[in-house]
């Protein structure tokens, strides 16, 4: 043996032992690690989480049943549209506290910006599971086959990416007639190709590397090697875009609802809420402003947490 | 040679003139067997048109002042056919010249100095056009327009109190009901028909979606037009019995079904998709009724309901054209309406007897069965007269909105050149015939008049391009006096033809004018029973 080799091989060794002794981190708990370690992350999280509470408890929170007309079932009458009542900023303690105000149809708007939580994650979550569900599916077959199955699938989706996307779900919406199912669809149809070329894109580098090779040459069969070898390895990205997804879903959802096509009424569906006062935004400002602040702090809240969940994800980006 | 060609051609040319003269226009039917109450119309004179009529029409004046029956030349019709640029570009008599329709965005009309009556004081007419409330009163606040028309309810008490605006209430007798189509079930069951009116709280729509002033409806016709609630007044709330009878009618979970309305404000419903919302909280609590709300486009809503193809609920209106019962009851309730689905001779009989009876007094009792046959039968429920309003700026002299038709501009006096009108949303044509949208009509007429108009402050019938239509004994003929010296926009001259020949095109099928803008000429169609030949 040189005396390179004793070197290397030292080395090596005092390597090996480093390693053994080292506790086996997993890659979620190191990324939630980073996540945390950055404010934007952070801040997402704790909001993702608070959003969660309030829809798991809102029967508890919500002071009234959010479709309750409480025409003649308060003490004092009720004005249509009344502005907010706080018995802590000095309103008068006869009058029942009605914190967000009163909608057009003398219904408690808290209680439906709270029972609106609800509807907005499901739609969030349903609309980009279906999006990766389909779209991982697709972009997977077209990479790990390639050839005509390649060809027709990304075509199909470049078809799709063609359109303005929330041109095409109101177009989609249209022909299936309105409804938040249909609305939940249509969205998830526009977002899908986003998925499915991401996977394909990452199906193709992970295909070529020696560990997928290494299986083929131990005789993996096809699926074997697409669901245990190259898809668990190709997800990161897609994880990333799942989160700012949902955000975007959230959003055309909201979108969808406000033009009438989405959640249907009485549904308490933030974009409903804010489509059927939309005219009242400077007589009765507290319709507009609540739906429009719930919408707004709901998708902040899962962009950060996907910002943050990119940064640390990248294996460039190290601390 | 030359001498004798000239000879020639001025006789030939005196003859012609003198043939157009004297053969009077006219137009008539066959016979009556076709069901309209329209024989003839006839220029019995140069400046004198009669009106012979099948059967009495003692309505007579009151429709004639009615806008699709405006005049224009007779020239122009035959020029155009009355389509093609008739559509965008009306020939009238009246106070203002239209100028321009820039589509999208305005109309602009230019002061016609050779108008009969008052003239105008200012030069312009501007009109503009938005769909939603808010957006009309934040033009009217910062001056960009003179008046708008419909302001929301929410809005009265902010423009009352405001010392740059008028608040002008508008005083059209009007109607909200909410329909059924007794074509599908369950609506068939007149049980289930009567349930729906027990089980429907009007008094809680009115006072807490409605403005103030508005009423509760105890007929269909509002109070204020002679004969309109003759008869009982309508149910009262009552859930329990509803709740019975619904049972008794073998739902006694209720059912699901739909309300169907259109996103279009009306003075007889001011916020509908809220209203609607209203309705199906009510159905479902009172009820057990379970019904989705469904909002269709404008045009496509009306098509659908007046030809009774709407499966579940709708929620529609009237406002009066005229001040007569017979155009909210007969336009309704007639034989040839599909609306409510099954048309009932127990309605249609008496109101075909009844519109045929000048004396107010003499009809009552027929008007008081009709009445009370709808309450029977439910063909739909009414629930509201709905108040409404317009607003203008303070410095607008005579700002007015009239009981029946737009207001008249020429009276109005803004103090500057140039006067900007905002509605709800821009015409469909500017050929008023063949129009029933009131954002045309009330574009129209700017520019055209009819034989006779509305007052600026209540339905009494006014002269306009005849100085009067006076009737025989039994109301079956109408003679109507032209008033001489009348001018069109295009320098031609009113006379007799230009009346029968703007009446043949709507009302006579058969005519070479007949065309318009859908070629159905409903209100010709609707206020005459039918269109002839």
């Amino acid at each position: 043996m040189s005396k390179l080799g004793k070197v290397s091989k030292n080395l090596s060794d005092n390597l090996d032992e480093e390693l053994l002794l080292q506790k086996p981190v997993s890659v979620w708990k190191r990324t939630i690690k980073r996540l945390l370690s950055k404010r934007s992350g952070k801040i997402g999280l704790l909001l993702i989480c608070v959003i969660f509470v309030i829809a798991i408890a809102a029967p508890i929170i919500a002071p009234y049943d959010p479709q309750e007309v409480l025409i003649g079932k308060e003490v004092v009458k009720l004005k249509k549209r009344e502005a907010p009542c706080i018995h802590v900023f000095g309103c008068d303690k006869v009058k029942p506290q009605h914190i967000m105000g009163i909608d057009g149809n003398y219904r408690d708007q808290f209680s439906r910006i709270i029972y609106g939580s609800r509807i907005s994650l499901s739609i969030g979550f349903s609309t980009v599971s279906f999006a990766v569900v389909g779209g991982v599916l697709l972009g997977a077959l077209a990479a790990f086959f390639g050839g005509w199955i390649d060809n027709i699938i990304m075509r199909m989706m470049d078809v799709i990416l063609g359109f303005p996307s929330l041109l095409l779900a109101i177009a989609i919406v249209a022909v299936l007639g309105p409804g938040i199912r249909n609305a939940l669809l249509a969205i998830a149809i526009v977002t899908l190709p986003a998925y499915a070329r991401l996977t394909r894109a990452s199906v193709l580098t992970v295909k070529e590397l020696d560990y997928v090779k290494a299986s083929l040459a131990l005789g993996a069969s096809p699926t074997r090697l697409l669901l245990f070898r190259i898809l668990p390895n190709s997800l990161t990205p897609i994880v990333v875009l799942a989160t700012l997804g949902i955000a975007t879903a959230i959003l055309d959802a909201a979108g969808l609802s406000f033009l009438g096509l989405g959640a249907q009424p009485p549904t308490p569906e933030w974009g409903t809420m804010l489509g059927s006062e939309r005219n009242q935004v400077f007589s009765a400002p507290h319709l507009v402003f609540f739906p429009g602040i719930a919408i707004m702090i709901t998708v902040l809240a899962f962009n950060l947490f996907g910002d943050g969940l990119r940064d640390a994800l990248d294996p460039r980006l190290n601390d | 040679m030359i001498n004798k060609k000239l000879a020639l051609g001025l006789i030939s040319s005196i003859f012609l003139l003198a043939s157009s003269v004297s053969a009077g226009e006219s137009v008539s039917a066959k016979d009556c067997s076709y069901g309209g109450k329209v024989k003839s119309i006839e220029a019995t004179g140069d400046l004198e048109v009669t009106f012979t009529m099948c059967k009495p029409d003692p309505a007579f004046r009151a429709k004639a002042a009615f806008t699709p029956f405006s005049i224009q030349p007779k020239e122009y019709l035959d020029s155009t056919g009355g389509g093609g640029s008739i559509l965008e570009n009306p020939i009238g008599t009246g106070p203002w010249k239209l100028e321009k329709w820039n589509r999208g965005d305005s109309i602009i009309y230019t002061r016609f100095d050779d108008y009969w009556g008052k003239k105008p004081s200012f030069e312009k007419l501007v009109v503009r056009w938005a769909a939603d409330g808010a957006g009309r009163l934040i033009e009217l606040r910062s001056g960009t327009v003179d008046q708008i028309t419909n302001l929301s309810p929410d809005d009265f008490d902010s423009v009352k109190s405001d010392s740059n605006l008028t608040f002008i209430p508008v005083a059209n007798p009007n109607t909200l009901y909410l329909a059924m189509t007794s074509t599908f079930k369950p609506f068939d069951d007149p049980r289930v028909r009567k349930a729906i009116a027990l089980g429907i709280d009007r008094s809680r729509i009115v006072d807490n979606y409605f403005p103030l002033g508005s009423e509760v409806a105890s007929h269909f016709t509002p109070c204020s037009i002679a004969n309109g609630c003759a008869g009982d007044s309508w149910y009262d709330f009552d859930p329990d019995a509803a709740k019975a009878l619904l049972a008794e009618a073998g739902f006694p979970d209720g059912f699901k079904s739909k309300i169907y309305y259109r996103d279009v404000f009306r003075g007889y419903l001011p916020e509908p998709g809220i209203v609607a919302v209203e309705f199906q909280s009510q159905l479902k609590d009172n009820l057990g009724i379970d019904v989705e709300v469904v909002v269709m486009e404008s045009g496509e809503f009306i098509d659908e309901s007046t030809n009774g193809r709407l499966d579940g609920f709708y929620l529609l209106g009237w406002g009066a054209d005229y001040p007569h019962v017979t155009n909210f009851l007969d336009f309704h309730f007639s034989a040839s309406n599909p609306q409510y689905g099954d048309v009932h001779e127990d309605i249609y009989g008496l109101l075909e007897v009844a519109s045929t009876i000048a004396n107010e007094d003499t009809a009552r009792p027929l008007y008081t069965a009709a009445n009370n046959a709808i309450k029977r039968i439910v063909p739909m429920v009414p629930i509201a007269h709905g108040a409404s309003a317009s607003a203008a700026l303070n410095t607008v002299k005579n700002a007015h909105f009239r009981p029946f038709g737009a207001p008249l501009f020429h009276h109005t006096d803004p103090g500057k050149d140039t006067f900007v009108f905002m509605q709800n949303a821009e015409p469909i044509s500017m050929y008023c015939a063949d129009e029933t949208d009131g954002e045309s009509l009330s574009v129209c007429q700017q520019v055209v008049e009819p034989l006779l108009g509305y007052a600026i402050d209540s339905g009494n019938i006014e002269s306009r391009l005849a100085t009067d239509c006076t009737g025989n004994s039994d109301a079956t003929v109408w003679t109507c006096q032209i008033r001489s010296g009348v001018k069109f926009h295009d320098g031609s001259s009113l006379d007799a033809n230009d009346v029968v020949a703007s009446w043949a095109a709507g009302i006579d099928q058969s005519n070479k004018n007949h065309k318009g803008n859908t070629g159905a000429f409903e209100y010709y169609s609707y206020l005459f029973d039918g269109l002839m030949n």
